[in-house]
């Protein structure tokens, strides 16, 4: 079978699957896209409350650059700390 | 054309070299590059051979779109039996050989023997020579490739050397193009050194024809907007692959201080942005670059901007080094990161094996089962930047005791060691992890633990499982080109359908591989870029040969089936802890410790992993102890391996 030129592959057609200007938020099971403001250097998930430092690839093309380590690590500790009391209290 | 292309066989020992012609029906069987390799390291290769002995036999690759008006087909492929594994050897990289190499008249090389003395071959416009190279034995990559261009008078050659960590026989040595193309894993520049090769030179001109050349170039327009228009690559051309660790980092899957960690903290002086800072400073704004024929430019161009190599130019480095020299060691500084990346590209050897050992023998050092007297006294301590940098620097140059032993690699050197050495060795198939931490992520742990060569994160990684797709979106992507309706789940810290998904990128990754095409232009990073149905296309139109999808991805499963077969003949058994599809028992007993909210806690759950490795087998068409059903390989035509068709 000669394939077809003009054919649109699985690939192509999700293209319009694309989204701009919004991030996800990096906590797996939250996931909750954010849409920053233009030139925003932090930003909060009003979900999950992890909050993260931004850069900007371009106008209009953020991108998480890392954590608010503070505000993540005192996150991270108090459930670690929950985690391994619940373990223990098994 | 590509179908030109020859196969050459050049024997180090005696010097004889042969010619020949590439069947049609080895073309349609593997395409060529990686899949091509493994069918020639089955067929030239018998069981139990050594490693770094002369019956070893070493495959140099372009893929079967090399050259051509398809995209970025600039990978160059090496396998042989790997001497760190004693498994598949297999190494993968950018840069410009293997196009110089098709223009030159091969899309293939088997090496066997090993010289008397230092030598290179040099291959030009169909003709091949061994020539004396004792002259360029102890010269680093760039000074080898340089001397080589030098002694031919020609600027344009490209060349595929060994550094001096090949020549040591340091078991993880690199074979390398250009300063920084590497390629790395399993050990494929020890077998170099060991066959006294100290480089393949190659210059050609001989042109490939393209079947139909109007819609060739018409269709790598759609091809090439498909490429550049994606966010991930936008990101790439403007960050390169740091970007990627720097989000790894952020959500808590990079493994930090050996395994004791997820996540290496406060590590803003190592973050993308700040290497693009780096950059820009010492090689102004338009310091990214590209392998031949990319449009995506990941590469960045970079001086070291202060210590003792200060002004000494380099590229990248990639995510790997990040992980290996900074996360691993907990020693998140630019100049340590920048340094070390020079020094491995120098020296031609993994950057991820040698930092992950690096960082073992740290927690060996902390934990007393290495003392002082074992490292000639460096202080092994993590968070020791000199130490990484002087580690280095041994171990290529097999240095005392320590660097000795791990510059033959973590189980060799476990066996040395001793005491309980070997389970805080965080490695697959005596092959060290990658830098990231896959306790989060079942999909990826399951690619880490089954892959051909070793723990390994560009032989079937699902990565686009960490982007939440919608459930529709996936199952767009994972129901092409075979039909699947089972379970997919959008949440990768789930273990449902993963098995599925590391079957389907495998595939995809082999067929890539075959074809000679970078995995950043496929279905690797970005959901919405080209695979099997892009591919059918960009072969027919640069070739001429009618394929399906569904025949190329029956390729990529038959040369799957072949690595399979060889690692088997090697030894390979599912559970054994150094050559078998497990992970470290830290993935199943150290909970996650740091990270984002819902990565704490998170270990891989052993149950669930060993069922979902044993789905995996059944997708492959494999029995419970992982092995190819003779049903399976009769399917895939490879039932009567080795068939010696090449």
């Amino acid at each position: 079978m000669t394939p077809e030129k003009d054919g649109i592959s699985t690939a192509e057609s999700l293209r319009s699957t694309r989204t701009y200007g919004k991030i996800r938020c990096h906590n797996p099971t939250c996931m909750e896209r954010l849409e920053p403001k233009k030139g925003d250097k932090t930003i909060k998930c009003p979900t999950c409350g992890m909050e993260f430092r931004l850069a900007w690839v371009k106008d209009g093309f953020p991108r998480i650059r890392g954590p608010v380590w503070e505000t993540n690590r005192k996150i991270a500790e108090e459930e670690l700390s929950r985690k391994l009391k619940q373990k223990e209290g098994k | 054309m590509s179908l030109d292309r020859k196969i050459a066989y050049i024997d180090l020992s005696t010097g004889d070299i042969q010619t020949k012609a590439i069947p049609l029906e080895v073309r349609r069987k593997f395409l060529g590059g990686r899949g091509l390799d493994a069918y020639l390291l089955y067929n030239h290769t018998t069981q139990g051979c050594d490693p770094i002995g002369p019956d070893n036999a070493l495959m140099v690759s372009g893929g079967f779109l090399c050259a051509t008006c398809a995209s970025a087909t600039s990978r160059t492929h090496v396998m042989a039996k790997s001497p760190l594994t004693g498994l598949l050897g297999s190494a993968n990289m950018g840069g410009f050989f293997s196009p110089e190499m098709a223009w030159a008249g091969f899309h293939h090389l088997v090496i066997k023997g090993k010289a008397e003395h230092p030598v290179y071959i040099y291959i030009h416009n169909g003709e091949i020579e061994i020539r004396d190279a004792r002259d360029l034995w102890g010269l680093s990559v760039t000074e080898a490739q340089w001397a080589i261009r030098d002694k031919l008078g020609d600027q344009e050659v490209k060349s595929m050397v060994c550094g001096p960590a090949g020549e040591n026989l340091v078991r993880y040595a690199n074979v390398m193009t250009g300063i920084k193309n590497a390629g790395g894993r399993t050990g494929m520049g020890c077998v170099m050194g060991s066959k006294n090769l100290k480089a393949v030179a190659v210059r050609g001109t001989m042109d490939i024809p393209i079947a139909h050349p109007k819609e060739a170039l018409e269709f790598n327009k759609r091809f090439i907007d498909q490429i550049v228009s994606a966010k991930v690559n936008q990101t790439q051309g403007t960050l390169g692959t740091p970007f990627i660790w720097g989000a790894t980092n952020s959500w808590g899957g990079i493994r930090t201080r050996n395994f004791q960690y997820n996540q290496c903290e406060y590590a803003d002086d190592i973050e993308p942005e700040r290497l693009d800072e780096i950059a820009t400073e010492t090689m102004g704004p338009y310091h990214m670059t590209g392998c031949f024929g990319c449009q995506v430019h990941c590469r960045a161009q970079y001086k070291i901007p202060d210590g003792p190599y200060a002004g000494r130019y380099d590229e990248g480095p990639e995510y790997t080094s990040q992980g290996a020299f900074c996360g691993e060691t907990d020693t998140p500084r630019a100049t340590t990161l920048l340094t070390a990346n020079h020094l491995v590209d120098q020296y031609g050897v993994d950057n991820l094996e040698i930092g992950s050992l690096i960082s073992w023998a740290m927690e060996l050092y902390e934990l007393g089962i290495i003392t002082s007297k074992d490292t000639d006294g460096v202080d092994l301590r993590f968070g020791n930047d000199e130490a990484v940098i002087e580690m280095i620097d041994r171990i290529c140059q097999r240095k005392g005791w320590l660097a000795d032993a791990l510059a033959d690699g973590g189980v060799a050197a476990s066996k040395k060691i001793g005491k309980d050495s070997f389970s805080y060795l965080i490695q697959v198939k005596g092959m060290s992890n990658l830098h990231s931490d896959e306790r989060a992520t079942p999909a990826l742990a399951l690619n880490i633990a089954t892959s051909s060569r070793g723990s390994d994160h560009l032989r079937s990684r699902p990565a686009i499982d960490l982007y939440h797709l919608p459930e529709p979106v996936m199952r767009r992507i994972y129901s092409s080109p075979v039909p699947y309706d089972g379970p997919l789940s959008s949440e990768h810290t789930e273990y449902i359908g993963k098995a599925w998904q590391v079957f389907w990128h495998e595939n995809c990754y082999m067929a890539v591989d075959c074809l000679g095409i970078c995995k950043y232009h496929t279905t690797f990073l970005g959901a919405t870029l080209p695979n099997f149905e892009d591919w059918a296309k960009v072969i027919y139109y640069n070739t001429g040969l009618e394929f399906t999808p569904q025949e190329i991805w029956g390729v990529a499963e038959r040369c799957n089936n072949l690595e399979r077969l060889f690692n088997l003949r090697e030894g390979l058994t599912k559970d054994d802890p150094e050559k078998g599809d497990v992970l470290n028992h830290r993935y199943h007993d150290e909970p996650a410790r740091r990270g984002a909210l819902d990565v704490i806690g998170r270990v891989i759950e052993k149950d669930k992993f060993i069922k979902m490795r044993s789905e995996l087998y059944e997708h492959k068409g494999w029995n419970e102890d992982g092995l190819p059903t003779p049903e399976t390989l009769k399917r895939l035509g490879i039932d009567a391996e080795p068939s010696h068709l090449v």
